[in-house]
């Protein structure tokens, strides 16, 4: 089954096979598992001829704590800099990224609900079963997160770099797991003053719905089935009464100056978003400082930076409820308010409210960042150096809320406040030195990280008046003692790491990493964890012998292997036995709250463990004007970090953090870049992606205090909700001896017509597994064009192997819904009375889809003032390829979580962006 | 100089912290027990948070999907029909009615989980208690000792019920090798030993006033539940409950305080304790009232306040018709209701209804609170049609009117959250109860049962009848309805598998379906427990 790249192939077609024959390297053979290494070993023992050409290949790059040389990487690092960053509309930072590195996914599609901080990012997918998946981000040496990364202005980028396996990953131990993203932003360059504006305007349209019975249709289905509608002789299509015209505008202006010795950056954006939902709002608005200055004959060198956002949104309270409600609510009412001032409601149809009536939930949700750090480096000659650096950030997070009567019985207001600080500081000693052929880099550094987070809600009913809103909570009468609720949580992480670099005569390079990480949230017992690197890369380009074959500008071996760890998604203090408050009871007639175990301590938690080896090929030829790379990794992940079954008893509780099982990930990611075209005026070039990713969850078994503890070998991850699917309707399992997230589902043999003419799934009893939920393979491709001052480029991403259950066809061409919930056209001609879960409704989820099409135009200037102009016109979202019969295939395919395969109802309407973009240097 | 500038800025940022933590927003266990009042408060009092609950499975009543509904809907009371879209439910509560019931059922699962719960904190807190013993005199510790035991032989009680061989774990520090099932018996002769020997302990007092003893396991809570065991004793003494055999209750030792009686001898004794501290109250609906705190017959309860406590009603929530419950200004789900046979028993709509049908049950033309009439969706009165119920109303024109809904309970005009939390106490035993066990056990003796029995009938209606085993069967169902005895009872009778409303049952001859299923989830992770008979 493994469908994997044959190596034997990729090195025939360089040594013995016309270049134009190159793209046969895109067809793929089974290779058996285990013979990776004798491919190996067999493929760099090739014949090769000599002569001389040298490439110069030596951007200065730092990765992680180091300094690299981008032509002596030993792991798997991805590039994407400015120039390379997504052209269209971007609503934040990580949608730039999206497709632009192989196995890096980010769903930020419109069919998320674009809210910047739902945005959701996987490297070499999933590989953990905890919520520990999330990549770490390096933002400026700073450790932060996705959500704060997304609150970046995308021109204030200047790269992301992508720590893709454990070779990389290893220098940040115990949270490099996951994959590591590293984000450089823009600094002052010491040139003289300049100053630019960045900006883009336009509008967003909902272009595909659900098709539901009209109001006509409805009554009419009803009246068939002789059944009473509640008919209040309307005709409202009520998706369309929740959407609006989205509104999209981005603004920049940075500027900076200075000389070499001192200079400085700054930049102040904002970024609105007005959803094409109605109410569905966001605003970011960001400011950034960096400021560079050296002294003491440059031996010292001082930068500071600071960086601060605020965002105010309203999300919408219940996506899930208001899409569900605006599909299915009763087409024949009326849109707007009834004779008494309110909305009509369904009281039968208990899952579904009148849309107009959600649409009047308040919800205001207000987000800051902050983040300051200072970096002295000193060179203190010899090729040493010494580096300290610290940083202080500091988020909140505001939600207020506030349910009026109409919609909540008795009303409802939410005040909640979330803060969390991360301080981090380290010290660096560098050490370089270079005699004749040898080159050596030695670094040792030490580092402790602090964290801090507390926050406390509260939530308030009985309201006599919807006038205070959640301004007043005294509006309120109930405060119920469950309703209100603080928490502090802090943790401490001390490091050490020692990283050697060798390099001999400019081809052969190995590279040892060792770090130690010690966490205070891990058992007592397992403080510390230990996580060694090494790995190794022949620059074989440079080799004398190479010289000869002048169309290979690039050729690359790299190879690694290394370990890394994660405790990503745990609490502080899971390692301790503690009580909390549980309730409150009568005692001696007194309420008083009482205090309780409210979990199953684990003494001897410790850190998930993942082992990576990671081989790699860089080639370019003709000048790279053709690029490609390929990377083959394996990984392993034991002690896997898992909120496992327990059993109860001698277990209190059902769930059980422990280090027990394991999972497998594999994967290959072809890189593949071509210019077939370039001259002065005119230049075309390919960029294209491709990973294929496979899991394996292997084992969930493993020894817990001494005991060999099993759980249970299948378990639901993702269930159907809605009418009549209150339990037992998983759809997505999790299952030892498969990949993460399967669909195990009986089989739908048909349709069988019942007595009354109805039809029903003729269903098997056995379940058998009937596919993955996550995608096998993504691709993701950008076309680029210039001619003269115009350019054009479209990125096109796509996934493929995976299924996706269409939930929302299973419930709305259910005909047992009616007269409650509308259903689809088309369901009283099938008239299927049944919404039996099988795979009658799985479908292939394949997908391509144009991301975005944009045409620029570089005004040719020539003024004193004005350095460059750039107009710019794009579309985003243009088209989906897809065989798949729902909405769209773009639901969450790719994070474990209780939506994951399932298109259920709650999809966010489908919509395409309009924008216009200007760009001006002065 | 330069060469110690590193290593002292290393040391210094090292020291700067450590790995240990120290959690604010909890503290601590040992923390927990440093004063008499705090060891009372977070080893006994915190125990009974978990009697009633707010979440599926959680709780001995008043939510779903858990204890109360796997003996509810597994017996001919009750029963949850599928509703055209509404309450298929992936086949759970078909499964309930059809007695075809697997060990991956979800209530099943639920309910083990919830009383396991409950039982290792209580053998925590007798740890706990045994460590800190020394915070108050001797005597309030065996007090206190004497109510966690009371519990956790409530919990194991309700877990021999309704599961059969379950493991018996009285320490918190057991290893899985150690947990393996002991006979029904065993647990039984556990469960009636371990009250009898703390009776003496617990206070002579009423659980169920606002007060001092609202709420806990007092005296009369353990009497009653060993009153229970009695009666049952012929049930949870049998340890192959499907060879068709059942050991002989009038043959069945017991010593009790010092005398050896029967079961039904036993269960007389107890109840006659209970007869002398409790007195019936005057009206039926009197121990149901929104504040029925005054009850002098109700003897346990689940306390419920809408403004204090987290514990919530959700059965009346559950069966309300949408419109019938926004009438009310609350949410309704329109799904349980009565079966066919609890109305014959009722004899609805006959010349001999029992008056307690209507205390019971909501059948007919809904109206609101000011007995105004209740529209259906199409402008008609909307109206419960009792006898049109069946277990798939789908296609029926009563799809959403069938089936006759729980009243039970005065209706808190004021209450919260969908109106599941609500002031009337949840009342789980009740005096009522008593007098029908001790009329039944005087029968089964051979004595005449009719005295307890007309107490209990005359209280709501003039109509005599004899009290034969059977009629005190019916009179159970006319006076406990939906207090969740009905599974027990119709075992006890030897009647569970008895067909009803042209039930379509699985094949149960054997009678392994008179307990439940140890569930699959538990058992994949302890392989040592045995799956009982028949599953």
């Amino acid at each position: 089954m493994t469908w994997c790249i044959d190596i034997f192939t990729i090195f025939a077609i360089i040594n013995h096979l016309p270049h134009n024959q190159l793209l046969s390297f895109f067809t793929y053979t089974a290779m058996p598992k285990n013979n990776l290494l004798l491919v190996l070993l067999l493929g760099t023992a090739l014949p090769l001829q000599a002569q001389t050409i040298v490439k110069k290949d030596s951007t200065a790059l730092k990765i992680g704590y180091t300094k690299g040389i981008s032509g002596l990487i030993t792991g798997s690092v991805d590039q994407v800099t400015e120039q390379q960053l997504n052209k269209g509309l971007n609503i934040n930072a990580l949608s730039a990224l999206n497709g632009q590195s192989a196995g890096v996914s980010v769903s930020t599609g419109p069919n998320q609900e674009a809210m910047l901080n739902a945005v959701r990012v996987r490297v070499r997918g999933t590989t953990s079963l905890t919520g520990g998946n999330d990549p770490l981000v390096i933002i400026d040496g700073v450790s932060s997160d996705l959500a704060t990364l997304s609150t970046i202005y995308p021109a204030d980028i200047e790269r992301f770099t992508i720590l893709k396996d454990a070779s990389e990953t290893a220098q940040y131990g115990s949270r490099g797991a996951s994959g590591v993203i590293e984000v450089t932003t823009k600094k002052g360059k010491g040139e003289r003053f300049h100053i630019s504006y960045d900006g883009n305007v336009g509008w967003e349209a909902v272009y595909k719905r659900v098709g539901m019975l009209s109001g006509s249709e409805f009554r009419q289905a009803a009246a068939n089935l002789g059944m009473t509608i509640a008919d209040h002789g309307g005709d409202t299509d009520f998706r369309r009464s929740i959407e609006r015209t989205g509104w999209v505008q981005n603004h920049h202006v940075a500027f900076g100056g200075g000389s070499d010795q001192s200079n400085y950056r700054a930049s102040v954006g904002v970024m609105e978003h007005r959803m094409v939902v109605k109410e569905n709002a966001y605003r970011n608005y960001i400011a950034k400082l960096d400021i560079t200055q050296k002294a003491f004959d440059e031996r010292l060198s001082v930068d500071l930076g600071i960086f601060g956002s605020i965002q105010k949104s309203k999300p919408i309270p219940f996506p899930g409820r208001l899409f569900y409600s605006a599909a299915a609510f009763n087409p024949t009412f009326s849109n707007g308010l009834n004779a008494a001032g309110g909305w009509d409601q369904v009281p039968e149809a208990s899952w579904i409210t009148n849309p107009n009536s959600l649409l009047k939930m308040e919800n205001d949700k207000d987000d800051g960042h902050f983040n300051a750090h200072l970096r002295m480096s000193m060179d203190l000659g010899r090729g040493l150096s010494v580096t300290a650096f610290g940083s202080y950030s500091y988020n909140t997070g505001n939600l207020s809320h506030y349910y009026p009567t109409f919609v909540w019985s008795h009303g409802e207001a939410y005040r909640g406040d979330d803060k969390s600080e991360d301080m981090l500081a380290n010290l660096s000693i560098n050490y370089r030195t270079s005699r004749g052929a040898h080159q050596l880099e030695l670094l040792g550094l030490a580092e402790v990280q602090h964290s801090v987070g507390k926050g406390f809600h509260t939530q308030v009913s009985n309201f006599t008046t919807d006038a205070f809103g959640y301004h007043n909570l005294a509006a309120g009468a109930v405060r119920l003692w469950e309703g209100t609720g603080s928490y502090y949580q802090d943790s401490h992480m001390e490091s050490f790491l020692a990283h050697a670099q060798y390099v001999l005569a400019n081809r052969y390079i190995l590279s040892l990493n060792a770090r130690a990480d010690g966490s205070s949230k891990v058992g007592r017992n397992n403080r510390w964890g230990f996580f060694p690197s090494v790995s190794g890369a022949w620059v074989i380009d440079k080799e004398p012998w190479m010289q000869p074959l002048r169309q290979i500008s690039k050729l690359k071996l790299r190879m690694g292997y290394g370990v890394s760890g994660n405790l990503g998604g745990i609490d502080a203090y899971i390692s301790q036995q503690s009580v909390m408050p549980n309730g409150v009871v009568s005692v001696g007639g007194t309420l008083t709250t009482t205090l309780g175990i409210i979990r199953n301590a684990n003494p001897d938690l410790k850190w998930e463990i993942k082992r990576t080896f990671n081989v790699g090929l860089d080639m370019g030829f003709w000048n790279n004007r053709v690029v490609l790379t390929a990377d083959y990794y394996t990984s392993h992940t034991s002690n896997m970090l898992y909120l496992y079954d327990a059993s109860v008893p001698p277990f209190i509780y059902d769930k059980v953090l422990a280090n027990l099982g394991s999972m497998r990930n594999s994967g290959l990611e072809i890189g593949f870049g071509i210019t077939p075209l370039r001259t002065k005026d005119m230049e075309l070039s390919v960029n294209m992606n491709m990973a294929f990713v496979r899991d394996k969850l292997v084992s969930l078994n493993g020894y817990f205090n001494g005991e060999y503890l099993t759980t249970p070998d299948i378990k639901g991850i993702a269930a159907l909700g809605g009418a009549g699917f209150h339990g037992a309707s998983d759809a997505v399992f999790q299952m030892v001896g498969q990949p993460l997230g399967v669909f195990y589902l009986p089989h739908c043999k048909g349709l069988i017509r019942n007595d009354d003419g109805s039809y029903r799934y003729d269903v098997t009893k056995e379940k058998y597994i009937c596919g993955q939920a996550t995608p096998k393979a993504t691709l993701g491709s950008n076309i680029a064009f210039r001619y003269k001052a115009f350019d054009v480029t479209m990125q096109t991403n796509g996934a493929f192997g995976h299924k996706i259950y269409n939930g929302t066809a299973l419930s709305y061409m259910n005909m047992l819904s009616l007269p409650n919930y509308n259903v689809m056209k088309g369901a009283p001609q099938k008239n299927i009375q049944d919404q039996t879960i099988s795979d009658y409704w799985l479908e292939r989820g394949d997908y391509l889809n144009i991301d975005y099409l944009t045409l620029g135009w570089t005004v040719p200037v020539k003024t004193t003032y004005i350095r460059s102009l750039r107009l710019s016109l794009s579309v985003n979202n243009l088209a989906t390829i897809t065989g798949y019969s729902g909405l769209t295939p773009m639901i969450n395919s790719s994070v474990i979580d209780g939506t994951l395969g399932l298109d259920d109802k709650r999809n966010y309407p489908v919509y395409r962006s309009y924008a216009f973009g200007l760009s001006i240097k002065f | 100089m330069k060469r110690f500038l590193f290593p002292s800025l290393l040391v210094i940022l090292l020291v700067s912290c450590s790995l240990n933590e120290h959690p604010k927003d909890q503290i601590p266990e040992e923390q927990a027990y440093t004063t008499a009042r705090q060891l009372y408060q977070n080893t006994v009092a915190t125990l009974y948070n978990y009697i009633g609950g707010d979440a599926d499975g959680q709780g001995l009543q008043g939510t779903c999907r858990g204890v109360y509904d796997l003996n509810t809907f597994g017996s001919d009371e009750a029963m949850l029909p599928t509703r055209g879209g509404d309450w298929y439910d992936g086949g759970l509560w078909q499964a309930m009615y059809k007695h075809s019931w697997a060990p991956g059922h979800d209530l099943c699962k639920n309910a083990w989980l919830y009383l396991y719960k409950v039982i290792t904190l209580c053998n925590r807190s007798l740890e706990t208690l045994q460590a800190h013993g020394n915070l108050v005199d001797a005597a309030t510790l065996r007090g206190y000792q004497a109510e966690v035991r009371a519990c956790r032989a409530m919990y194991y009680w309700y877990l021999m019920d309704l599961f059969g061989n379950v493991p018996l774990i009285t320490s918190s520090d057991v290893s899985m090798s150690q947990v393996t099932q002991e006979k029904r018996s065993i647990t039984f002769a556990f469960i009636v030993k371990e009250l009898q020997t703390v009776l003496p302990d617990l206070a002579d007092e009423n659980s169920v006033k606002s007060g001092y003893y609202y709420g806990r396991v007092t005296r009369p809570v353990a009497c009653f539940i060993l009153a229970k065991l009695m009666l049952n004793a012929e049930v949870y003494g049998d340890d192959d409950w499907t060879d068709g055999q059942r050991p002989d209750g009038s043959r069945m030792k017991f010593s009790v305080d010092g005398q050896t009686m029967n079961a039904w001898q036993a269960t007389v004794y107890y109840c006659d304790k209970l007869d002398a501290s409790f007195a019936l109250m005057p009206n039926y609906r009197d121990n149901f009232l929104v504040h029925n705190e005054t009850s002098t017959e109700n003897i346990f309860v689940i306390p419920m306040d809408k403004n204090f406590y987290r514990q919530q009603q959700q059965n009346l929530f559950r069966s309300y018709h949408y419109r019938h419950a926004a009438a009310y200004g609350f949410t309704g789900e329109n799904g349980s209701c009565a079966t066919r046979k609890a109305l014959e028993v009722f004899g609805y709509a006959t010349k001999a209804e029992d008056p307690r049908f209507g205390e019971n049950y909501f059948a007919g033309p809904v109206v609101d609170l000011n007995g105004n009439a209740v529209a259906d969706r199409g402008g008609k009165q909307l109206v419960y049609y009792p006898t049109a119920v069946e277990m798939n109303l789908s296609g029926s024109p009563y799809v959403e009117t069938a089936g006759a809904r729980m009243r039970k309970y005065e209706v808190d005009k004021n209450a919260l959250k969908d109106g599941k939390l609500m002031d009337n106490d949840i009342v789980l035993f009740r005096l009522a109860d008593a007098l029908l066990m001790r009329a039944e056990a005087k029968v089964r003796m051979g004595q005449s049962g009719q005295s307890d029995f007309d107490r209990v009938r005359s209280r709501s209606t003039g109509a005599h009848r004899e009290a034969t085993l059977l009629n005190i069967l019916d009179e159970r169902l006319l006076e406990l309805a939906w207090e969740g005895w009905r599974r027990q009872d119709l075992i006890r009778f030897g009647l569970f598998r008895s067909l009803y409303d042209g039930n379509d049952r699985v094949k149960e001859d054997d009678g392994h379906t008179t307990v439940y299923p140890i569930p699959a989830d538990v058992r994949a992770m302890n392989v040592k427990l045995v799956q009982n008979k028949g599953y």
